[in-house]
């Protein structure tokens, strides 16, 4: 299974990629990790007449807290790092949940966060939990830098916001107002090397009262995109839970499997995959409270 | 198109000119020779073409060699010293972990990382840290037998 050929760039700043983006605009593809670029070139399905890598660009390998105690990560950080950071550990364990779940241990050495949301797979293992934490993108091109919320930037299934002439760089994931805590949960048939049949990430904020002041679900491979599920997440929104078992976390969760539109395929039917969105909204959302009330 | 690039392997300096189409896998085994390095599935599935990046585990099918360049690259032929086998290699041996030997370079690669940040990992933390590669002969029970008593120093009896 021979790669097509193709020129090779490797551009040492974001600016040098951009013009070399806005030159050869849809012939080119832009090079992360390569762990679905060149599957899909191998298996034919694509072949860019040039590949403009991104790996020697300094500085979008960095994960630090800046200013204001908002969290940046670098677009080619990868899964490992993410699963593996401390940073992330201790400040946004779903998100290392949801990269911990990627592909295989070898997927994930090579896997960016970039890579896995510009891919923009219905079944993406980082998308949810981006989408509970309410992050946003930072896309740069020929013109400078702006922010898109990730819940704004998929359009379908290997469709997203970015223009063509535009790097995305690094994730802003904004710090918490109250302490919080989320959880990711993947649904598949093996345990690596995985495409999930349904997956779920839930995220609470919880004030000194007890009185849950945000609440994001996200749902993954249950329509086009990964998408918030906000009518369910107002069912709880401003509640006062008595425990992990609290009723509200049943219903929020049923409210979620009515906003769910999953289709039928071989991964599963969508009955199963609206039964499982239940299932699976519950536990994370259980989960996430437990972890909070462990930290405050 | 072709590249010139310094690839570093197993601890020598290649110089070489490479078509940028090539990957890791295809550079290694018919460039440099090291056929140790398996081609399998070609797409990430099997991990019967693991070698390590700086130490970490990757499916070389999957990274062009143009991309590794400045990287120190270990392959299963650089893991025996002075002719010794390393200790992971005498474990798969000594625990009838290898049978018809097709996975075998990628799970030692991919258990010498494990190894390498984790001295002492239980049975789950081995099977998660060889989740990538694929034994068709479905020997993993003496794998990650193998790769116990490699972590125990190699002293346990087979």
């Amino acid at each position: 299974m021979l790669l097509p050929r193709f020129q090779y760039e490797a551009p040492v700043t974001v600016a040098e990629a951009c013009s070399q983006l806005k030159e050869y605009g849809d012939k080119a593809k832009v090079l992360a990790g390569g762990t679905d670029l060149l599957v899909n070139m191998k298996k034919k399905l694509l072949a860019p007449e040039r590949i403009i890598s991104l790996n020697r660009i300094e500085g979008l390998k960095e994960m630090e807290a800046v200013d204001g105690g908002d969290l940046a990560v670098g677009s080619l950080c990868t899964a490992a790092e993410l699963a593996d950071s401390s940073l992330i550990r201790e400040r946004i364990m779903v998100l290392a949940e949801g990269a911990g779940r990627l592909g295989s241990p070898l997927i994930r050495n090579r896997a960016t966060i970039g890579g896995n949301l510009v891919t923009a797979r219905p079944a993406s293992d980082l998308a949810p939990p981006l989408l509970v934490l309410d992050a946003r993108l930072v896309l740069t091109g020929p013109e400078g830098e702006r922010k898109l919320a990730v819940s704004d930037f998929f359009l379908g299934p290997g469709q997203t916001r970015i223009r063509g002439d535009e790097v995305l760089t690094r994730l802003m994931i904004p710090k918490a107002a109250h302490p919080g805590a989320g959880a990711y949960i993947k649904l598949g048939t093996r345990k690596a090397m995985e495409i999930s049949i349904v997956n779920v990430a839930s995220y609470l904020e919880m004030a000194g009262d007890g009185s849950l002041t945000q609440v994001r679900i996200a749902l993954g491979a249950v329509a086009p995109v990964p998408f918030l599920a906000a009518s369910a997440s107002q069912k709880i929104l401003g509640a006062r839970p008595k425990g992990p078992e609290d009723p509200l976390f049943r219903e929020a969760a049923r409210e979620a499997a009515r906003e769910a539109k999953p289709i039928s395929d071989h991964r599963g039917s969508a009955e199963y995959r609206r039964a499982m969105v239940e299932v699976l909204t519950y536990r994370t959302l259980k989960a996430a409270y437990e972890r909070l009330r462990a930290v405050i | 198109m072709k590249k010139a690039i310094t690839l570093k392997v197993n601890g020598r300096d290649y110089d070489l000119m490479v078509p940028t189409n090539r990957t890791l896998t295809q550079v290694l085994r018919e460039d440099l020779g090291l056929t140790g390095t398996k081609q399998g599935c070609e797409t990430g599935d099997c991990g019967s073409c693991t070698v390590l990046m700086d130490g970490k585990p990757v499916n070389s099918c999957l990274v062009l060699a143009v991309e590794a360049e400045g990287c120190a690259i270990l392959t299963i032929e650089g893991l025996a010293e002075d002719g010794k086998l390393h200790p992971l290699q005498e474990a798969f041996v000594r625990h009838g972990a290898i049978q018809c030997g097709f996975c075998t370079p990628g799970m030692i690669l991919s258990a010498k990382a494990l190894l390498d940040r984790n001295p002492f990992p239980d049975a789950k933390e081995i099977r998660t840290a060889l989740s990538g590669n694929l034994c068709r002969c479905t020997g993993y029970q003496k794998i990650v037998e193998a790769v116990e008593a490699a972590a125990q120093g190699g002293k346990t009896d087979g």
